[in-house]
C-alpha cells in the first residue's frame, strides 16, 4: 500500500502507525508522549496531522493512527501548526520553565504573552509515559494520583515504594526530565528511595541496582544475569564477532 | 476482614465495588486494607491508590461521624453557598475536604444535590437542610454538638 505524506510517496503496511511510516521516511513529526518501545499512549496530541481519506479531511494523532487506506497526510499544514501552538501554550502554562516545552514553543512560534502560569519548578506534563514504562519495564510502582488540578505522578502515599526496583526507566522515558534521579557514591536515589548500585565487572562503572538484577532474575528467568553494563555488553559482543570473522 | 474481599471473585472488574465496600465499612480506606486488596487481587498497589484518589466517593483519610455536604452547584453558588461554607469554617474550623480533630465533622462540597429550589442546601448524613442562612447553620451545627464552646 502507498500513502502520501507531505507530497512524498511512502510505502506502508496495513496497521502501521502514521508516525512509524513518517519516521522511516525522515519526515519529522514532533512527539512528547511517544516512545518506540512503549507505543499507544496518545495522550499529548502534539503529533497530530491532517489526513484526507476518500476526500474527507480529519485531524488524527499520528502515533496511534493505524493506516488502513491509501490516504494523503499533511504533517505541517496551517491548521496543524495552530493546534500544536495551542497545545504548547497550555503546556507552557503548566510547566513554565521547562526547556523541552520552551524549545517547542520557539519552534512553533507560540506568542510570548502568558495567560496563566503554573509552578515554576514543575516539569511534569502528565503524559503518562513514565507510568507506562514502569508497568512494562519496572514494577508498577508509580501511577497517576488524584485528578483535575491536583493530579500528579507519584508512588502510593508519596512514600518510598516497596515495589520500586530503582531501574530508572521512568526517568529515562520522560520527555521533560521531570523525574529526579540522583547518583552519588554508588547510591541511586529515585522516588525517595535509595538503591545500592552494582558495579560492572568489566569496567567498574556503577550501572544497575541489586533490586533490578534480582527482578530480572526472577521475572524474566535470566538465570545468570552477568554484572555487565550496556557498553561492556556491546563491547564483548563486538569482540566475539571480531573473533569469528578473523577465524573465517 | 478477608471475607469482605472473598465475596468477590478475583477479577479486576470488581475492584471498585470492593473499594466502595471498604469505604462503607470503615468510613475510609485504611492503608493496610488497600495493601491486602492488592495482594488478594494481584493488582499493583499503585493502581489501587490511583483509583482510590480518583473517585470523590472514596477517601484515604478517616471521615468524621457527621459528613456535611455543602452544595456549590450553580443555583446554590448564586444563592451564596460561600457564606454557608464560611460559617461552617468559622464554627468548626474546617475547610472543604477536612475533618475536625475530634473526628466529629467532615466538610465537603458537592456540585448539585438536585434541590436547587431550596438553595442554598447542605446535607448532614443524608438529612437535607434548605434555604439556609448563616444563623440557621450555626443552630443546626449546635444540634449536632458542634461549636458548643461559644
Ligand atoms: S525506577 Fe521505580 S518507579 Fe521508575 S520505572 Fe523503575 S521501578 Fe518504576
Ligand atoms: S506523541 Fe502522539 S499523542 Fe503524544
Amino acid at each position: 500500500m502507498k500513502i502520501i505524506i507531505d507530497n512524498i510517496e511512502c510505502e506502508a503496511q496495513k496497521d502501521e502507525t502514521l508516525l512509524q511510516i513518517a519516521r522511516r521516511n525522515d519526515i519529522h513529526i514532533p512527539t512528547l508522549c511517544h516512545n518506540d518501545a512503549l507505543p499507544g499512549l496518545g495522550s499529548c496530541r502534539l503529533c497530530v496531522v491532517e489526513i484526507v481519506d476518500k476526500g474527507r479531511r480529519s485531524v488524527v494523532a499520528s502515533c496511534i493512527y493505524p493506516v488502513r487506506n491509501e490516504i494523503e497526510v499533511y504533517t505541517c499544514s496551517d491548521k496543524i501548526k495552530n493546534i500544536r501552538r495551542n497545545l504548547l501554550m497550555l503546556l507552557r502554562g503548566r510547566v513554565p520553565n521547562d526547556e523541552t516545552i520552551k524549545k517547542l514553543c520557539k519552534e512553533y512560534l507560540v506568542p510570548d504573552r502568558i495567560k496563566f502560569s503554573g509552578d515554576k519548578d514543575e516539569h511534569c506534563i502528565l503524559c503518562g509515559l513514565c507510568v507506562k514504562a514502569c508497568q512494562e519495564l519496572g514494577a508498577s510502582a508509580i501511577s497517576t494520583v488524584n485528578r483535575g488540578i491536583t493530579k500528579k505522578v507519584t508512588t502510593p502515599y508519596d512514600e518510598p515504594s516497596a515495589q520500586c526496583i530503582g531501574c530508572g526507566s521512568c526517568a529515562y522515558v520522560c520527555p521533560t526530565d521531570a523525574i529526579k534521579i540522583e547518583e552519588k557514591d554508588g547510591i541511586r536515589n529515585i522516588w525517595n528511595k535509595e538503591f545500592q548500585l552494582l558495579r560492572c565487572t568489566r569496567c567498574g562503572k556503577p550501572f544497575a541496582t541489586k533490586e533490578q538484577l534480582e527482578y530480572n532474575r526472577e521475572k524474566l528467568g535470566e538465570a545468570h544475569v552477568k554484572l555487565l553494563c550496556e557498553s561492556c555488553k556491546k563491547a564483548i559482543i563486538a569482540e566475539k564477532l571480531k573473533d569469528i570473522y578473523e577465524k573465517v | 476482614m478477608r471475607t469482605l474481599f472473598e465475596k468477590y471473585p478475583k477479577e479486576k472488574r470488581y475492584t471498585l465495588s470492593i473499594l466502595q465496600d471498604l469505604q462503607k465499612q470503615y468510613g475510609y480506606i485504611p492503608k493496610d486494607k488497600l495493601i491486602e486488596l492488592s495482594q488478594y487481587m494481584g493488582i499493583p498497589l499503585s493502581r489501587l491508590y490511583s483509583m482510590a484518589t480518583f473517585y470523590k466517593a472514596l477517601s484515604l483519610k478517616p471521615k468524621g461521624k457527621y459528613i456535611i455536604k455543602v452544595c456549590d452547584g450553580t443555583a446554590c453558588h448564586i444563592r451564596s453557598s460561600k457564606t454557608i461554607l464560611d460559617e461552617i469554617e468559622n464554627t468548626l474550623g474546617i475547610k472543604p475536604g477536612e475533618t475536625t480533630d475530634d473526628g466529629k465533622f467532615s466538610l465537603e462540597t458537592v456540585n448539585c444535590l438536585g434541590s436547587c429550589a431550596i438553595a442554598p442546601v447542605m446535607v448532614i448524613n443524608n438529612k437535607y437542610y434548605g434555604k439556609l442562612t448563616s444563623s440557621m447553620v450555626r443552630e443546626i451545627l449546635k444540634e449536632y454538638g458542634g461549636a458548643d464552646d461559644e
